[in-house]
């Protein structure tokens, strides 16, 4: 098993804001990995970062083997990495066939891909013809993780799937991530430990824009100690 | 020997405001002693700035005046874009208010300084109001278009035919004729430099002390993020409504002070090009920095005139030439780029001083 | 469902409504003839007010750039037309140097990827772009001096603008003669056109490289190598062939030359507007307000550089035959529209209304054409969902593995383009003037800021609104309104012109702060 992705302490700013001071995470090919801590420690600019979208000023990140220092964010996204942002960033004025179809990145790959999609998300194929405006929260959320399977991505990176879904489209979420995961690798991050433990089989912890611990998921869930001093009282 | 000034408590506040004060206090010297060593220098001695002698000192007085004018005016759209965050497109109008109605004062109704400082002063209050009645229905690039609305029709009155007995129309204001000896710019000028002198340094400090005080804090997290600053508990409305009357207040004092250096007023000023200006000086020197307010009119005043004296026709184009260059390597104005090289300067010898282990 | 939105759009339609009632009430003050000829006018000046605002809001929805000198690239395009039009020789003569400079501008990926695997020791790397620079500027000024242009001379009355566009317009034109180099021989400063230019694309491309670290996966497209050598062979040829194509552009029609002049000052327009957003605007996406000054210090340029080489003077600009027809089959007793028009006349008449066939008629056909051809690019094609996608998160639009920043090139260049199709279709109405940029770009701003300021179809609204407004106070102002309780018709003097149409912004802005059509935020 080798890595698809490893982050090697990277240094981010945003600003004056020294926002990651060390942080490194490494993703197994084929494993979902998910990346743990409070709010504000810097998950979602790590995630960022490795898009390129708040480019790191120190440190190595390589993708496949390849470093990705100096590339552009849609260079990044062409070697097959697909970003589903927080809060659910949809085009609003786009409809869903053009949510997904803007997504394509050869002629052809919604149409490749139509059937995988709305077998993981049956209610998107009703809504095809909406515009963006018109979809729940949850509507929405499984529109945003849809766009990025269009093209084929080695790599997904998705960002707080679960965040103010109801109970049930969790449930619905986590199958469907589960399924996706078969054949793609995914990087997570995700406030409800519950949905984590649920997902992922590894962990990486983020604190104050550090990695402090990593390991096997399955470990985290009995480590009360862990999860107390870096999570809280989850 | 030694002081023997006891160390009270109000002598510590002083020394201390002496200290943190210090780079301003010597501009501020500096500044009173020039038109002495230019009258020096030309040969004329010192003498010839107290007995207004025509020269270079006198001349270069007259400039100065001019600047200390333009900075103060930057200054008062530096409070409310650099500082607060709002872009206003109808800044002109407060200075063209105090311009004006300096001027129609004194000509129309034969008011003195005192009275007419003191509309002035009213006036530059009114006119932020009406800014202030806009401000929460809208926000950003639309609140620049209602108040560039706001000063063009304020424009279209001063130049309309109906006022012509009042504002000159398209030919603008001219004949005042300041009421007070004292104050005249062509017999007292190093008596008027002085005062538009200390004005501007007046202003500069009360601006300063704004900005560190607990107001302005809240103006500067207002500009960073509205909503957050909202959150906190703060009705952003009158921290933004505060700094609009402070800033016109002074831009009216500005428009006051135009009037008597030069008593004609254009209509120019009143145009959206005036604002426009203001936004450039402020841009040459350095967004939200103050100081770089006062940068950026001496550069803008000494540009305009040394490029129109030098090349004449083709000033404006050299002009332009420079706005694009200053931009393209000054990239956050005079102030603004020192600042932050000064703090590379720092991080970089800090690296060589770990470097050597001479610091931990 | 239907009540919710009703609520949610009450401010909105209540101003509609007040709007079409004050439509309607301005048409009771006035008679047939003239409420047709005004609302036409209006509709004219609509139409070139969209053309500037069309481009200005996606510039601004997609990039937020206020693009402060786009109302001269609107200009520009004016005075380029004009060029092309009266006086194609000299269009002729100045292609050829502006064909090589594309050229070697085109030559910038290839020259990027081919410098990008050379890299030069770093004091070096940082010091010969500017010293190419200087070599380049230098050398092509040196060979553009002495260049053989045909000319005109704004100091000189006879040799004037006005003098050229008058004569054109009386037919009396004459094909003035061939200038001839001075100094070098022609070709050798061909050579030097294409060396220098060349230079030029190396040391602006090593200026980009500077800053760079690494350089991303460099791949060699053959299709700008191909471009490049098909201008420089173009320019090369034209050169050649420079007298009899100055003989047969003088020989051609004056409406097949007006549409060359269109495609001339549209292109002209597109390549200046991606060349300014890809070398000077491009830098300042992180420092917005900055770009307030760049873009005012462009347009302080341009309009001086237009003072310095048309001249300060307004001059017109003849219409093409077309629309020109005064003569037989003109006159009033001919009725129909239709006849009238192919007879080409200057003029028709609807409702017994005088409308003039290129103002009124043709600049709102080219207005409605732009108007459906850009809805069309934004709805039917990938750039323009692209474009309405990057409106709102372009961040986003890039993580999707889109190059956002050659939308953002195509985007400010497109909005360019059209400023100056605006222009070049303003100038046989309204002429040419130093000031008609900022004149038009203060109507475009107050028309986005009525209509909404990024949306598309407000713009579209906006403009017709504002011109529809200023055409009525124009004409009321020398009708005079008989307002109640005011013996004399109250004449709005000419200052409330503008005065109308800012106001008219100020309240509507108060009452809906994101426009007509603009989306809450």
């Amino acid at each position: 098993m080798t890595n698809l992705l490893e982050v090697q302490n990277i240094h981010t700013f945003i600003g004056q804001f020294h926002i990651l001071e060390g942080v490194s995470v490494d993703v197994l090919q084929g494993s979902i990995t998910v990346l743990l801590g409070r709010n504000g420690a810097g998950k979602t600019t790590t995630l960022k970062s490795v898009m390129g979208l708040t480019p790191p000023s120190q440190g190595q990140i390589l993708f496949a083997g390849e470093p990705l220092q100096g590339r552009r964010s849609y260079d990044i996204a062409a070697m097959g990495i697909g970003f589903v942002p927080e809060h659910r960033a949809i085009f609003r004025d786009l409809s869903v066939a053009e949510n997904l179809k803007i997504a394509e990145r050869c002629k052809g790959d919604l149409a490749r891909k139509e059937e995988f999609i709305f077998g993981l998300f049956p209610d998107l194929k009703r809504l095809i013809k909406l515009p963006g405006t018109k979809l729940s929260g949850g509507q929405q959320q499984m529109l945003a993780i849809a766009r990025a399977l269009v093209p084929d991505n080695k790599l997904l990176l998705i960002d707080e799937p679960s965040e103010g879904l109801a109970p049930v489209l969790i449930e619905q979420m986590i199958t469907a991530i589960q399924q996706l995961a078969a054949n793609t690798t995914v990087l997570l991050v995700e406030q409800n430990f519950v949905v984590a433990s649920k997902l992922a089989e590894r962990y990486v912890i983020i604190e104050e824009g550090r990695s402090v611990k990593k390991g096997l998921m399955a470990e985290l869930v009995n480590d009360q100690e862990t999860i107390h001093r870096y999570l809280g009282a989850a | 020997m030694q002081s023997t000034i006891p160390p009270t408590e109000t002598g510590r506040e002083a020394l201390r405001l002496f200290k943190e004060n210090r780079g301003p206090l010597a501009m501020l010297l500096a500044l009173i002693l020039f038109p002495f060593f230019v009258a020096l220098l030309d040969g004329q001695g010192p003498t010839a700035v107290l007995n207004n002698e025509i020269g270079n000192a006198r001349f270069l007085q007259g400039l100065l005046i001019e600047i200390f004018i333009l900075a103060i005016y930057a200054l008062s759209y530096d409070l409310i874009l650099g500082i607060t965050g709002l872009l206003s497109f109808g800044h002109a109008m407060f200075f063209a208010v105090g311009a004006y109605l300096t001027g129609i004062a004194f000509k129309s109704f034969g008011w003195g300084v005192g009275p007419t400082l003191a509309a002035v002063i009213v006036a530059g209050i009114v006119q932020a109001l009406l800014f202030g009645l806009v401000l929460p229905r809208v926000k950003g690039i639309t609140f620049a278009l209602v108040t560039l609305g706001f000063a063009s029709v304020f424009e279209i009155i001063v130049k309309s035919n109906e006022m012509v007995a009042y504002t000159g129309a398209d030919v603008g204001l001219q004949g005042v004729v300041v009421p007070a000896a004292w104050l005249n710019t062509s017999n007292e000028r190093f008596r008027l430099y002085l005062i538009v002198l200390f004005f501007t340094f007046f202003v500069y400090l009360v601006y300063r002390r704004f900005v560190d005080s607990p107001t302005g804090r809240v103006c500067i997290a207002t500009r960073e993020n509205e909503g957050r600053a909202q959150m906190l508990g703060y009705n952003t409305f009158y921290f933004k409504l505060t700094a609009l009357i402070l800033s016109s207040i002074t831009a009216a004092m500005a428009g006051f002070f135009h009037t008597v250096h030069q008593p004609i007023v254009s209509p120019a000023v009143a145009g959206l090009g005036w604002t426009v200006a203001a936004l450039l000086m402020i841009l040459m020197g350095g967004i939200g920095t103050l100081s770089g307010a006062l940068v950026g009119a001496a550069i803008f005043r000494l540009l305009q005139f040394y490029l129109e004296r030098w090349f004449g026709g083709n000033a404006t184009f050299l002009i332009g030439l420079v706005y694009v260059l200053l931009v393209m390597f000054v990239p956050y104005g005079v102030v603004g780029t020192w600042q932050a090289r000064r703090l590379d300067i720092q991080r970089g010898r800090e690296r060589l001083l770990r470097l050597l282990h001479l610091r931990p | 469902m239907m009540a919710e939105r009703l609520k949610k759009n009450r401010t909105r339609l209540i101003v509609l409504g007040i709007l079409a009632v004050l439509f309607v009430s301005a048409s009771q003050g006035m008679s047939t003839e003239d409420w047709v000829i005004t609302v036409m006018r209006g509709l004219a000046v609509g139409a070139i007010t969209f053309l500037v605002a069309a481009g200005f809001s996606l510039i601004l929805g997609l990039m937020d750039v206020l693009n402060l000198a786009h109302g001269e690239m609107f200009m520009l395009g004016a005075y380029i037309g004009w060029t092309v039009y009266v006086r194609p020789d000299t269009f002729v003569d100045a292609l050829t140097p502006l064909l090589l400079l594309a050229a070697g501008l085109m030559l910038m990926p290839v020259l990027g990827v081919w410098l990008g695997q050379r890299p030069l020791p770093g004091k070096v790397n940082q010091i010969w772009p500017w010293l190419g620079l200087a070599a380049a500027l230098a050398l092509l000024i040196y060979a553009l001096r002495q260049w053989p242009l045909a000319m005109w001379n704004p100091g000189v009355f006879a040799e004037s603008p006005a003098t050229f566009s008058l004569a054109m317009s009386q037919g009396t034109m004459q094909l003035p003669a061939a200038a001839v180099a001075t100094g070098l021989s022609p070709w050798l400063l061909l050579m030097l056109l294409g060396l220098g230019s060349t230079l030029l694309a190396a040391a602006l491309v090593g200026m980009r490289l500077r800053g760079q670290t690494a350089v991303s996966a460099p791949y060699l497209s053959k299709s700008p190598l191909i471009l490049a050598g098909g201008l420089a062979l173009a320019g090369v040829f034209i050169f050649a062939l420079n007298d009899g194509l100055t003989a047969w552009l003088y020989r051609l029609n004056h409406t097949a030359l007006f549409a060359l002049a269109i495609v001339v000052a549209t292109a002209v327009g597109g390549l200046l507007g991606g060349l300014i957003e890809s070398t000077l605007i491009r830098p300042l996406y992180k420092r917005p307000i900055y770009q307030i000054m760049l873009t005012l210090g462009i347009s302080f340029i341009t309009i001086e550089l237009v003072r310095a080489i048309w001249g300060r003077p307004e001059f017109t600009m003849p219409k093409p035959e077309m629309f020109a027809g005064t003569g037989a089959g003109c006159g009033r007793e001919v009725v129909s529209i239709v006849e009238r028009l192919a007879n080409q006349c200057a003029t028709i008449f609807l409702f017994n209304g005088r409308i003039r066939t290129y103002n009124e008629i043709f600049i709102i056909l080219m207005g409605l054409i732009v108007l459906v051809g850009v809805w069309l690019l934004l709805q039917r094609t990938r750039l323009g969902m692209i474009i309405r996608a990057g409106v709102q998160d372009s961040q986003m639009v890039e993580a999707l593995g889109i190059n956002v920043r050659r939308v953002f090139t195509l985007v400010f260049s497109l909005g360019v383009a059209l400023a100056a199709l605006g222009g070049v279709l303003a100038a046989p109405s309204i002429g040419l003037s130093n000031g008609m940029g900022g004149q038009f770009l203060l109507l475009a701003l107050i028309a986005l800021a009525i209509g909404g300021l990024t949306s598309y179809p407000g713009a579209a609204a906006g403009a017709v609104l504002v011109g529809l407004l200023q055409q009525f106070i124009i004409k009321y102002g020398q009708l005079g309104i008989n307002l109640p309780f005011l013996a004399e018709p109250f004449k709005p003097s000419p200052p409330l012109v503008p005065a109308s149409t800012v106001l008219f912004m100020v309240i509507i802005l108060l009452l809906l702060p994101n426009g007509l059509f603009g989306r809450d935020e």
